[in-house]
């Protein structure tokens, strides 16, 4: 075997070797990329999770093991943001439901629907701090937007939104759905208008409702797309931060609405817990990783393509 | 093949650009110029008024020692950077000659390598310390190998500073109610009766919109606990002590101001307007007052009444009691010019000039108390009088706080001897629920107080 495998590396020419090196060459600035930025703080990040290392002392002098981890099964607070963050997640299916009521609409010729498509999409191109900044002042409990639209309406003085321990959660929720809502509403467009026109065509002729149309041609087909955002949805659901940091910058009363980032973040800055808060990250990429891949070993059950 | 070349060589620039770039960060330079002059570095942090006062003191500082000196890099930063920056700096071994320091730190500082004793460079030059007038704040930088507080100096105080309170004198004068004294500080029950005076609502439309005061837990809670003689931890700052008598006394009262007595805004309307920026509006009779607060508050922009200090209100101890603060330069243990970098930080910290411009006497805005006795007692004073220095008369509030009298006594908040102040965030983080009567204070310290122990221990343990 290794003969012959000597023999092919013989037998590349000048030319294919060129070509090899160009190859490399091409492929090295992202290889290098990845090495310095991604690889490095992988592992720096992990061996650093197994010391009490507080950016100040050694890594190497504070080695603890897997004591960092070992407590953060029993961290109370952990398991808390953990909730948060999980609950935060109900958002991803009513943003993904409201977008594709939405999508469909937009989905026809009406006119000014470019300039509704436009406005839905603001959000998303918008800078995460400053809309934050505004969603903040939406909030206000006695000045803002929607308590003042809520006292107009029923006459009675709206919760306070970011101070409450379970409004803060609604109000979080809102937020991330209105901000996520340009993207997914995007791509089921650009999904629904893959379907040929003729699948519901002839299901039409066979008697079929709007109903049945949408349940056995809409939602299967465009189940690439809520596949797609379900796994970016939870990633980034996981990975929530900037919002929270913003709009409660103590997150909020008694820690209702920090996330884990939040928390990781709070720890190895604010307390310089370094190696607790890369134990923190480490575990959360575990999760992610394993999520992400429960999803794709499950997508064969229910996403479906047009062939 | 010449495109060939030219994308080959992109791709190479690339590679070395990034490479470069990931490699330096930005570098601060501790070096000496090739006929032997220093380049020296500074990291700190200030508002726009102080870096005014120091680029220009710098710039100073540099011309007069244009012979040893080549170039000072200043880098000035906010306060809530500070932190984090420096510990990126420091772990990337990339210190500046010059930096920061906080009496909480000096140990840890000190213990991992970081910055210098500048002890025999302080003696070596006959720089004497004794002039200084915050000399608690001073001892707070001294570092003895096992604990501060004593021992040889590790930083120059930048400043010291006080939280003291302060009143709106056009509300009292509006209201017909007398000053309060400050050579006699407010017993609570006297502090009650006349923020109920000022509790109102103005405007006739059923929503109170003026109190006596605004409370913000995390900075005015601790002259409550003091004066009713508890604390947070026990006197090693190992213990979290918070479930005695006295604590939960204070702790009772210090919440009754807005559930039983309701002179404060509620938590609902301090989320909608913070008690700060309702102070400024005139709506708080009593607000506090830090000594770098003085230039805004003078600022008819900024605060268009009238005003003056006073003490916090007193409990059972019948002192009144307010926390200091102070942050120090320092010179970095890896300093390539360590004797310039201590004569610099010595002229930051005691240079006449630069203290009068800081604390005001050449600008007429101040943002600190001077740190030389004699100036504090000399030109300070004297041209408060004259009114060349737009401050309060009650200045002496501040100095009692400072020095400590029968009737007030300042001291450093407890997280300045622990590891980090995660314990205490705890403690102030579900607050609000007592605040706003979802929760008793009994309830609430004996769910928090294991927490915070838990935290505290944790924080020692790592430490040591």
């Amino acid at each position: 075997m290794a003969e012959v495998k000597m023999k092919t590396k013989k037998k590349l020419s000048k030319a294919a070797l060129r070509e090899e090196r160009w190859g490399r060459a091409f492929i090295a600035p992202p290889f290098i990329g990845f090495c310095l930025f991604m690889a490095f703080p992988i592992v720096f990040a992990f061996v650093a999770s197994l010391s009490s290392w507080n950016g100040i002392n050694g890594i190497t002098d504070n080695f603890v093991g897997f004591r960092n981890y070992i407590q953060l099964f029993t961290d109370v607070k952990f398991w808390k943001v953990m909730g948060n963050t999980i609950i935060y997640m109900i958002g991803i299916p009513i943003g993904m439901i409201l977008a594709l009521v939405i999508a469909i609409g937009m989905n026809r010729k009406i006119k000014g629907i470019k300039i509704l498509r436009t406005i839905y999409y603001i959000p998303v191109v918008s800078s995460l701090v400053a809309v934050s900044i505004v969603w903040m002042w939406v909030y206000n409990y006695d000045y803002g937007l929607l308590n003042s639209a809520i006292k107009a309406i029923s006459g009675t003085h709206g919760p306070n939104w970011l101070g409450d321990e379970f409004w803060v959660k609604v109000a979080m929720i809102i937020f991330m759905v209105w901000k996520g809502l340009g993207t997914s509403i995007i791509l089921y467009l650009s999904g629904l208008q893959t379907i040929p026109r003729d699948y519901y065509e002839a299901a039409k002729i066979d008697g079929a409702n709007g109903l049945q149309l949408f349940r056995n041609i809409t939602m299967p087909l465009v189940s690439p797309v809520t596949f797609y955002l379900l796994i970016m949805g939870l990633i980034g659901g996981f990975q929530v931060f900037v919002e929270i940091m913003v709009m409660v910058p103590k997150g909020g009363t008694n820690y209702s609405a920090a996330t884990i980032v939040f928390y990781l973040y709070d720890k190895a800055f604010s307390n310089r817990q370094m190696g607790y808060g890369s134990a923190m990250a480490f575990l959360l990429c575990i999760i992610i990783f394993i999520v992400t891949a429960i999803n794709f070993k499950c997508q064969d059950k229910w996403v479906k393509t047009i062939d | 093949m010449r495109l060939k070349k030219a994308v080959a060589m992109g791709l190479g620039l690339t590679v070395a650009a990034t490479t470069v770039l990931a490699g330096c960060g930005s570098s601060k330079d501790s070096s000496t110029t090739a006929d032997g002059k220093a380049n020296l570095s500074v990291f700190i942090f200030a508002n726009d008024h102080e870096s005014e006062i120091y680029n220009k003191m710098f710039e100073e500082y540099k011309e007069a020692h244009s012979d040893t000196i080549n170039d000072i890099d200043v880098q000035i930063t906010t306060q809530d950077e500070y932190s984090t920056t420096l510990t990126g700096m420091m772990t990337a071994g990339d210190l500046p000659d010059i930096f920061y320091v906080g009496p909480e730190s000096v140990k840890e500082f000190v213990d991992n390598g970081y910055i210098e004793n500048l002890q025999p460079y302080l003696d070596k030059a006959g720089i004497t310390t004794e002039g200084l007038s915050a000399q608690e704040a001073l001892n707070s930088y001294r570092y003895d190998g096992s604990q501060t507080g004593s021992g040889d100096i590790y930083a120059l105080p930048k400043d010291a500073s006080v939280f003291a309170y302060a009143y709106n004198k056009d509300m009292f004068d509006e209201a017909g109610i007398p000053y309060p004294d400050p050579e006699n500080p407010y017993t609570y029950d006297e502090f009650v009766e006349v923020c109920k005076q000022f509790t109102k609502d103005t405007d006739g439309d059923g929503e109170i919109d003026q109190w006596g005061c605004g409370t913000a837990d995390t900075f005015m809670m601790y002259q409550y606990i003091w004066s009713n003689g508890a604390s947070f931890l026990s006197d090693d700052h190992k213990t979290v002590t918070i479930d005695t008598p006295e604590f939960k006394e204070a702790v009772q009262k210090y919440v009754d101001l807005t559930l039983t007595h309701k002179v404060t805004p509620t938590v609902e309307q301090d989320t909608s307007l913070g008690v700060y920026q309702r102070w400024l509006a005139g709506q708080e009779a009593f607000y506090a007052c830090g000594t770098w607060d003085v230039a805004a508050f003078e600022d008819k922009e900024t605060f268009p009444f009238n005003w003056d200090l006073c003490g916090y209100p007193t409990l059972s101890t019948g002192v009144s009691q307010t926390w200091l603060g102070t942050v120090g330069f320092c010179v970095s243990a890896n300093s390539e010019n360590k004797e310039i970098a201590t004569d610099l930080v010595s002229y930051l910290s005691t240079d006449e000039e630069g203290q009068k411009e800081l604390s005001g006497i050449t600008t007429g805005e101040s943002i600190q108390l001077p740190n030389i006795t004699s100036l504090t007692e000399g030109e300070f004073l004297s041209s408060i009088e004259s009114g060349d220095l737009a401050f309060p008369s009650n200045v002496d509030v501040f100095f009692n706080y400072l020095g400590g009298t029968d009737k007030y006594a300042g001291k450093f908040m407890e997280t300045t001897y622990t590891p980090n102040s995660e314990w205490m965030d705890l403690f102030f983080e579900g607050f609000a629920n007592v605040k706003n009567g979802s929760t008793t204070v009994d309830d609430y310290i004996a769910q928090v107080q294991p927490q915070m122990q838990a935290a505290l221990d944790s924080a020692w343990a790592d430490a040591e």
